[in-house]
């Protein structure tokens, strides 16, 4: 089983978050293996099985289930690595060497794409879908 | 290296000690590498349109110091401290509006720089006529209560100490001012020296370098007569120091910054937590920390990130935050 955790937090000014993967649905095409979704409430569902609002403990037994996950620059990639369990960050605009987690598999397209500004809320920042690297790249590393 | 910003705050002494102080750092043996001056009166003035500012500023080009009269913000002393602190320099003299220093301060202050890890220098602030006997003051800011203040006499020999006052030299850009605190700024640079002490710098005492304070009872950053500003601070300042023996954490951030936070929680010693998100980090809630301590930037990883410019990892940006 695959977890994907496909959103960030929604963002204050309701713009679409800057680090929110645009391929999930092809991505999901190229999948042969279920997959869950975890999330929150008002979240757009991407798969039959999605699993909103689990409390921490509950990800966390979710997380010891699965063979991998992937997901994008968000909660869900610290909790998985405090799990102790590899996955795959899917990023654009932040940077993996300040946010992300060597023992990941860290899919960034370009360090061209990063934020000039790492550290302002991602409000600021405008929604680039080039700046993510395809599915059938994100495929290889399954 | 060693670049010194000199910074002096003023309000109300434009014609009394303001001058005094400008023609005692322009006449120092070493010179600062840029005078600021932040004024905070309430009508501010364009001083250089008066006699004897034309020449002060003539005789800054003349010797080549870079200078800046900046219009503060009318918040307190301790705001504007903390602009000259986030300047860019490695240090930074702050130079009282009554506080005038004897020709050789700054270059002594500096003698000390070299000393491994030092965060901030002072020398004695003498108030005619010397009434007090420091020959056993400790500096300890748990003796703050029983003692007069270390440097309110000649210095004989320099001294480790726990805490500054009114004016010294300190290592700019590692500790922020407590900006909780009101506009009268009561006890800012205790807070302050004392805080670069607990993060492990050395606060020194030093012998030959004295700052003749004239206490003018008008005018002054803290021309302020409100009881409950000097109490909201000291209440600041006391629940600070009741918490020495502790490394405060406020983690006022992101429940994904908390997990990463978490592993190095078991390096810090003694710590007492402030948290958004108790289920991923135990401890006390936020409002308490704001009522507590007043001012919790100096605890935001994301503020600090941004002060350090910095490209490492989250994990460690929290390790030389709280280690």
């Amino acid at each position: 089983m695959i977890i994907i955790a496909p959103f960030a937090k929604s963002l204050i000014n309701n713009k679409r978050n800057p680090k929110n993967y645009p391929y999930w649905d092809k991505l999901i095409k190229l999948t042969h293996e279920k997959i869950v979704q975890v999330g929150v409430e008002g979240e757009e569902q991407l798969v039959y099985d999605f699993k909103k609002d689990l409390s921490i403990s509950e990800l966390r037994k979710l997380i010891a289930e699965c063979r991998i996950w992937i997901g994008c620059d968000s909660f869900f990639q610290h909790l998985a690595w405090d799990c102790g369990k590899p996955g795959i960050v899917l990023w654009s605009v932040s940077d993996p060497l300040i946010y992300g987690h060597p023992e990941n598999t860290n899919l960034l397209k370009s360090r061209d794409y990063l934020a000039n500004n790492q550290f302002l809320w991602w409000d600021f920042t405008e929604y680039n879908a080039d700046a993510f690297v395809k599915p059938e790249e994100v495929i290889k590393y399954l | 290296m060693n670049k010194v910003l000199c910074s002096v705050a003023t309000r109300g002494r434009y014609h009394t000690t303001l001058p005094l102080v400008l023609n005692a750092i322009i006449n120092q043996t070493r010179l600062p590498d840029k005078l600021v001056i932040f004024d905070d009166n309430d009508e501010p003035k364009d001083m250089r349109q008066e006699m004897i500012y034309q020449y002060f500023f003539q005789m800054l080009d003349i010797k080549k110091i870079p200078w800046e009269w900046v219009y503060a913000e009318k918040k307190g002393q301790h705001h504007i401290h903390q602009k000259a602190n986030e300047m860019g320099f490695d240090w930074v003299w702050r130079v009282d509006d009554d506080a005038i220093p004897e020709p050789d301060v700054l270059g002594n202050l500096l003698g000390y720089t070299t000393i491994e890890k030092v965060g901030a220098i002072g020398g004695s602030i003498l108030t005619p006529p010397l009434k007090f006997d420091t020959s056993k003051s400790t500096g300890k800011v748990s003796d703050i209560d029983k003692e007069p203040n270390i440097q309110w006499n000649y210095i004989k020999q320099s001294k480790e100490v726990e805490h500054l006052h009114c004016s010294f030299l300190y290592r700019a850009g590692v500790h922020d001012y407590n900006l909780g605190l009101s506009r009268v700024a009561h006890r800012e640079e205790t807070l302050f020296t004392y805080g670069l002490y607990l993060k492990g710098y050395k606060i020194i005492v030093a012998p030959h370098a004295i700052t003749w304070h004239f206490k003018n009872p008008e005018g002054g950053i803290r021309s302020e007569s409100k009881q409950e500003l000097y109490s909201h601070d000291e209440a600041i300042f006391r629940n600070t120091i009741g918490f020495s023996d502790s490394t405060i954490v406020v983690l006022n951030a992101g429940a994904g910054d908390h997990i990463v936070f978490s592993h190095i929680l078991p390096e810090i010693s003694n710590p007492v937590i402030f948290t958004c998100y108790p289920e991923i980090v135990a401890g006390k809630s936020i409002a308490e920390a704001n009522a507590l301590f007043g001012d919790l930037d100096q605890y935001n990883i994301y503020k600090k990130m941004t002060q350090w410019n910095w490209k490492g990892s989250l994990e460690d940006a929290y390790r030389k935050l709280y280690l």
